[in-house]
């Protein structure tokens, strides 16, 4: 087994049980480097998920705390559990794009706005896989799903001059990065400046979904042809094909540690009050 | 001790706080909006966490995650919140984490009238979220007083049976202004005959054991007992499964920690049912107090009527019901709730009806029209909307 692996994660939950080929596996072990690296041990994280490829596939890996939460609210319940638990814990948070950019979006703007103290890695497939492949709100344009049988016909949040990084920006997040999950060394390095950032932290991850969204939007399902396509349309750190780039890779914004934390305010807010009070 | 006149809302901050609540997480709205003020200025002074949210969705997820994360938390609201809760009440539930869940009820549907009492969401207390498979714990307060007790209670029991319990009050108790006692100290909560149990937290490494028993720790983040908590049906260890022999152990769990407990769940007042009454008026709430007025005047009048007010609306006190009579229920909804699950418990030989109102109290005279009615067996005067023009 992966000595990473083993020192991290619960051996039940290896192999995953993802679609061969997955890129889930590759954003999960990038995270598990980052904490490594960065000197962390199980009891300084606590690991939280959502539903669906993202949720199911890390949810109960890490050896230490875990939870998942219901679909999309895992940013409200960060909020009530950041205020709860040891100021020195990590909060690391595993999510779908339905999860983050859809059903959860107004919790995610909310915690982009209190600056919450938590790293959150969009582990975006491109759509909703885990029912079989619907289009969602990073699906490229004019790609084929089950619900778009016709193409994707509607904006996106990353297409047509749009970022949802940029909304998240204008929101008050602290830093803000994109990497696809075949990108190595840079996208660790990320990771580690996402979980070092005292406030809301959030990384996007798209990742080949070999079963559903190659299936049906590439028309395959080899991992060479899907891994080829995502590079293809991979701009930024990543040498690729400029021009109809999906995934603009890179750091897209770095403000860690400049303005207080949620936790740490309303604890400060709470303290001056008893100071006033007593 | 202290004496103050205060209104409901703050009788609910009171015992919310003197029950060892240190996170509120609400979201304003008519007429629990009090709740969030009084704990805004309340909180901070015990060191406690006022967090507003951006819906009752947020609100109650955060008060789930605090909780979660080893404070006690609360959350309040009215009907149009309620069912934003579903979602993390469900959540709670299935995860066995503690809460207290207000629900200042108004006049509905949707919004409603605002500002005025209903009863509406008797069954959506006991069904809060979907799925099935569960039992739910919900308290009715009558009075300022009972609303700071029961809160008290609300945590207690959240804490032993490791679930979400709801105070299930109405606009006339919360907004309601009459004379409370609040506890100050330990010493003035236990001279109150109020029991607080402090947070405990499980170990591991089984998490959901497959048994109806109560007093188990809860699952508590941030202190590395490797504990897992999830959305999905879980194994004993928190890990989410598709198994059915494990759905079956979860359910049994849900179930029957609950439904094999009710003698620690049975709270009610009865009265005048020594002397086997012809009548029995049930209600539950503000319009109880009515009720209880209309049976006090019944018997001035020498007639054998008596009363039961419930405290404890779910688990539903089916038991009480040994008496066969004409009960009548009085709710503050037009529907009828109450009155079918008063059907359902009823023994042979016994009539059940309904008189209900909404957004106003009944009038002792109005029930006393009713009790007439049913002791003569003359048909019972017909709701006033039946009598109008239109
Ligand atoms: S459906 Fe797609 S995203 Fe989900 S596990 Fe399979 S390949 Fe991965």
């Amino acid at each position: 087994m992966d000595p990473l692996a083993e020192k991290y994660l619960r051996p039940r939950k290896i192999p995953s049980t993802a679609c061969s080929g997955c890129g889930l596996g590759q954003i999960h072990k990038k995270i598990v480097m980052a904490i490594d690296e960065l000197g962390l041990g199980i009891e300084d994280v606590v690991w939280g998920t959502g539903i669906g490829c993202a949720g199911r596939q890390t949810f109960g890996a890490w050896k230490g705390d875990n939870f998942a939460g219901t679909h999309g609210r895992v940013y409200a319940i960060s909020t009530g559990l950041r205020v709860a638990l040891p100021r020195d814990k990590k909060i690391v948070l595993t999510v779908g794009d339905g999860d983050a950019f859809g059903i959860g979006l107004l919790h995610v703007l909310h915690c982009a706005r209190r600056n919450l103290d938590v790293t959150v890695i969009v582990c975006d497939n491109l759509g909703y896989q885990s029912t079989g492949g619907q289009y969602g709100w990073t699906t490229p344009e004019g790609y084929k799903t089950d619900s778009s049988p016709y193409g994707m016909n509607e904006p996106n949040w990353v297409q047509g001059g749009r970022d949802v990084l940029g909304i998240l920006r204008e929101a008050g997040a602290t830093f803000l990065a994109r990497h696809t999950s075949l990108e190595g060394r840079e996208a660790v390095e990320d990771i580690k400046k996402a979980i070092q950032n005292r406030g809301f932290s959030l990384v996007h991850m798209p990742f080949p979904c070999i079963t559903n969204f190659a299936g049906r939007a590439l028309g395959t399902r080899k991992p060479v042809e899907v891994y080829r396509w995502f590079k293809e349309h991979t701009d930024g750190n990543v040498p690729g094909k400029p021009g109809d780039a999906l995934f603009k890779c890179g750091v897209y914004f770095d403000a860690s540690n400049s303005r207080v934390e949620y936790s740490e305010l309303v604890r400060n807010n709470v303290a001056e009050v008893q100071r006033r009070y007593r | 001790m202290k004496r103050v006149l205060e209104t409901g809302n703050a009788a609910i901050t009171e015992g919310a706080i003197a029950a060892g609540c240190r996170v509120f997480a609400g979201y304003p709205i008519t007429p629990a909006t009090e709740i969030a003020e009084n704990m805004s200025r309340r909180l901070p002074q015990v060191g406690g966490y006022y967090l507003q949210a951006e819906d009752e969705l947020a609100a109650m997820h955060i008060a789930v995650g605090s909780s979660l994360g080893g404070l006690k938390a609360m959350t309040a609201t009215s009907g149009p919140g309620f069912i934003l809760y579903a979602d993390p009440y469900g959540w709670a539930l299935g995860s066995e984490i503690p809460v207290v869940v207000v629900n200042a009820q108004r006049v509905g549907p949707v919004s409603g009238i605002t500002g005025a009492p209903g009863q509406g969401e008797f069954y959506f207390s006991r069904y809060p979220t979907q799925g099935g498979n569960f039992e739910t714990i919900v308290l009715a307060p009558a009075s300022v007083q009972e609303a700071l007790n029961l809160t008290v209670e609300a945590f207690y029991l959240a804490e032993r049976f490791r679930m979400p319990v709801t105070l299930l009050a109405d606009q006339l108790v919360t907004d309601g202004w009459e004379s409370l006692s609040v506890p100050e100290t330990p010493d003035d909560v236990a001279a109150m005959g109020l029991r607080v149990l402090p947070r405990r937290i499980h170990s591991g490494p089984e998490f959901y054991p497959a048994s109806d028993e109560i007093d188990v720790p809860p699952v508590v983040l941030g202190h590395n007992t490797g504990a897992a908590c999830s959305d999905w049906t879980p194994t004993e260890q928190g890990y989410d499964t598709e198994e059915v022999e494990a759905q079956h152990k979860h359910a049994y769990r849900l179930i029957y920690k609950v439904r094999n407990h009710r003698d620690l769940l049975r709270r009610y007042e009865a009265y005048y049912l020594d002397d086997n009454p012809e009548v029995v008026l049930v209600s539950y709430g503000s319009p109880a107090r009515v009720a209880k007025s209309a049976v006090k005047r019944a018997r001035e009048r020498g007639l054998k009527v008596g009363g039961i007010r419930l405290i404890g609306l779910w688990p539903f006190p089916e038991e009480l019901f040994t008496l066969p009579a004409k009960y009548l229920s009085v709710e503050l909804n037009n529907d009828g709730q109450l009155v079918r699950e008063v059907q359902r418990a009823v023994p042979k030989g016994s009539a059940v009806h309904f008189f209900g109102k909404c957004g106003e109290l009944p009038t002792v005279a109005e029930l006393q029209r009713m009790i007439d009615a049913l002791l003569s067996g003359e048909p019972l005067p017909a709701n006033r909307w039946e009598w109008e023009a239109w």
